[in-house]
């Protein structure tokens, strides 16, 4: 089988994910409240809010994950490439191998290097000398090549934090999805490893769509072309980073990145 | 304005480290004590086990020679060959039934089975585990010996024993499925996996070692049993040639023959017979500890 490219049909610009009333209840209350926003191709963008806004509840809901915790219910739409991933004929399964995830801490399987990078591949049935070829690809583009490229059978439990974190991002790369949810990659890492995450990250933009929920206003200053603050499951403001940093047009917004909340 | 110190004037008595009386030396005291009573009252708990190994390897060990232990010979009493096959016999056929249901269902309640159906499934099995073995054994006499016909046999006892080992082995499976990180699972999921490829390929390495530990423990749980074996097959002479067959195993011979007048050949044989039960059991338990600290390492810095 053949792995997609990333970009989309015909080459076209237009939007990646498409979401309209995002909503998401548990049982006791909404932790998402019609959310509507559009994720163009060749894209980072940062979804940042304080503790408990909702952002990791959004990612989760961008690739099914959201369903994996009992008890919460989506309604609204996604959609990827013009399809509702919460349609009745979705195989879930499918929406996540094309919309891939990093997590907060790394989850790296107790196998070998390789074979975490070629988790997604051995899912599908890809060919060896193909599996060969998009671990070797997506080490290089996770930044995690050179550190690893003499010992791709060492346990990958026996990396670094920030090593396991960029393998982790290699395996997410592996079957080249569009869609890369990142939720907060670095927030278990110290500052060296977060910077390498980083400047990751930044190289993976062309490819792909990123979208990137983190806590830290620096760190989305740094990587992100948009960010979207969240509070309380709301969507105050969408736009570009420089704009929403600098001249954010709602109270809350400015009240966050300033550092009063959060 | 703060008061100062008796022991070291100048300071405040919050400051002061080298109390020596009240509530706090009392407290240290009690630490060291118990320090020294606990393992004292491990000692008293253990004196037991150990008068009884003492007992009977001191019977069993002066009169056993290899050449009993391989005898096979019906007729010999200094015999215990045909008991040794057939109870290895009966282990590995018990064990395999057991693993088959044990595993499969720990696997399906801790991954695949709605919250309230697995809660289900969990208390029966530990009713199941809490089953004394002498009900179990009955169990198989009605159900397997008389219901279906299959006689005081090989399989009936076979059947009766995998099925009391069946709960040990569904616990370890669906604890070390229960266990793994919640990240780790969605990790899987979410780069793509099928629930059932998540078992297969991350699950499964995962929970392996401590499967393995429950089986081996199960084991020695089982070989011990003589209840669900003395209800449910009748004694032979020669190591079973169908599953109808009667059969002889250790635990029965133990039975059989401890009550046999004392130091009579008869008896000697159910000490030795004892005896090899006990190492089997030691050696079980031998194998799980190195089993799980050999895999503890491969695991280490999993996330927690």
């Amino acid at each position: 089988m053949t792995i997609p490219s990333s970009n989309p049909p015909g080459g076209s610009e237009g939007n990646v994910l498409s979401v309209r009333d995002l909503t998401v209840r548990s049982k006791e209350r909404t932790l998402l409240d019609s959310i509507s926003l559009d994720f163009p191709s060749r894209t980072l963008t940062a979804v940042v809010g304080p503790s408990g806004c909702g952002k990791t509840t959004f990612v989760r809901s961008l690739n099914r994950m959201a369903e994996l915790t009992p008890g919460l219910r989506v309604s609204g739409s996604v959609s990827y490439l013009g399809q509702n991933i919460y349609g009745p004929e979705v195989n879930p399964v499918l929406v996540r191998r094309r919309i891939g995830m990093v997590f907060q801490r790394p989850t790296v399987f107790p196998k070998s290097i390789f074979e975490n990078a070629a988790f997604g591949l051995r899912l599908i049935n890809t060919e060896e000398s193909e599996i060969d070829r998009a671990v070797t690809d997506s080490l290089q583009r996770a930044g995690l090549w050179e550190e690893v490229k003499d010992d791709l059978d060492r346990p990958a439990l026996s990396l670094s934090g920030g090593q396991q974190q960029r393998l982790c991002i290699a395996r997410a790369l592996a079957t080249r999805p569009r869609v890369i949810l990142l939720d907060e990659p670095t927030s278990a890492l110290d500052p060296a490893a977060t910077q390498r995450v980083e400047s990751t990250m930044q190289g993976l933009k062309d490819d792909h769509v990123l979208i990137l929920v983190t806590h830290n206003v620096g760190q989305a200053a740094r990587v992100s072309d948009r960010v979207a603050f969240l509070h309380t499951g709301h969507l105050v403001e969408l736009g570009p980073t420089a704009e929403i940093l600098e001249r954010p047009k709602d109270p809350r917004t400015e009240q966050f990145i300033t550092g009063r909340f959060g | 304005m703060a008061t100062v110190s008796a022991h070291a004037p100048g300071l405040a008595p919050d400051d002061v480290l080298t109390r020596s009386s009240g509530r706090l030396r009392w407290r240290t005291g009690f630490d060291t004590w118990m320090g020294w009573l606990l393992p004292l009252l491990f000692v008293v708990a253990i004196f037991p086990i150990l008068d009884l190994v003492y007992y009977i390897s001191s019977r069993a060990v002066p009169t056993l020679t290899w050449a009993i232990l391989t005898n096979s010979d019906p007729t010999a009493i200094d015999a215990l060959g045909v008991p040794i096959v057939t109870t290895f016999e009966i282990m590995v056929v018990a064990t395999g039934l057991a693993v088959l249901l044990g595993v499969f269902g720990g696997v399906a309640t801790a991954e695949f089975l709605s919250p309230g159906s697995a809660e289900w499934i969990r208390a029966s099995a530990n009713m199941l585990a809490g089953a004394p073995s002498v009900v179990v054994g009955y169990f198989g006499y009605i159900a397997f010996v008389t219901y279906f016909g299959w006689g005081l046999s090989y399989i009936a006892g076979v059947v009766t024993l995998s099925i009391f080992m069946t709960p040990y082995v569904f616990r370890t499976a669906d604890l070390a499925f229960s266990s793994i990180p919640r990240p780790i699972r969605e990790a899987a999921l979410g780069s793509g996996a099928r629930p059932s490829q998540y078992v297969v390929r991350v699950g499964a390495p995962i929970a392996f070692p401590q499967i393995l530990t429950g089986v081996f423990l199960a084991m020695a749980i089982g070989v011990g049993e003589t209840a669900p074996l003395v209800l449910t097959t009748t004694h032979g002479v020669i190591v079973p040639q169908t599953i109808y067959s009667p059969v002889s195993f250790l635990t029965g011979l133990i039975w059989s023959d401890f009550s046999s007048p004392a130091n009579s050949g008869l008896q000697i044989l159910a000490f030795q017979a004892a005896f090899l039960l006990m190492v089997i059991v030691v050696g079980l338990n031998i194998v799980v500890r190195f089993i799980s600290a050999r895999y503890r390492k491969r695991l280490e810095g999993l996330y927690q």
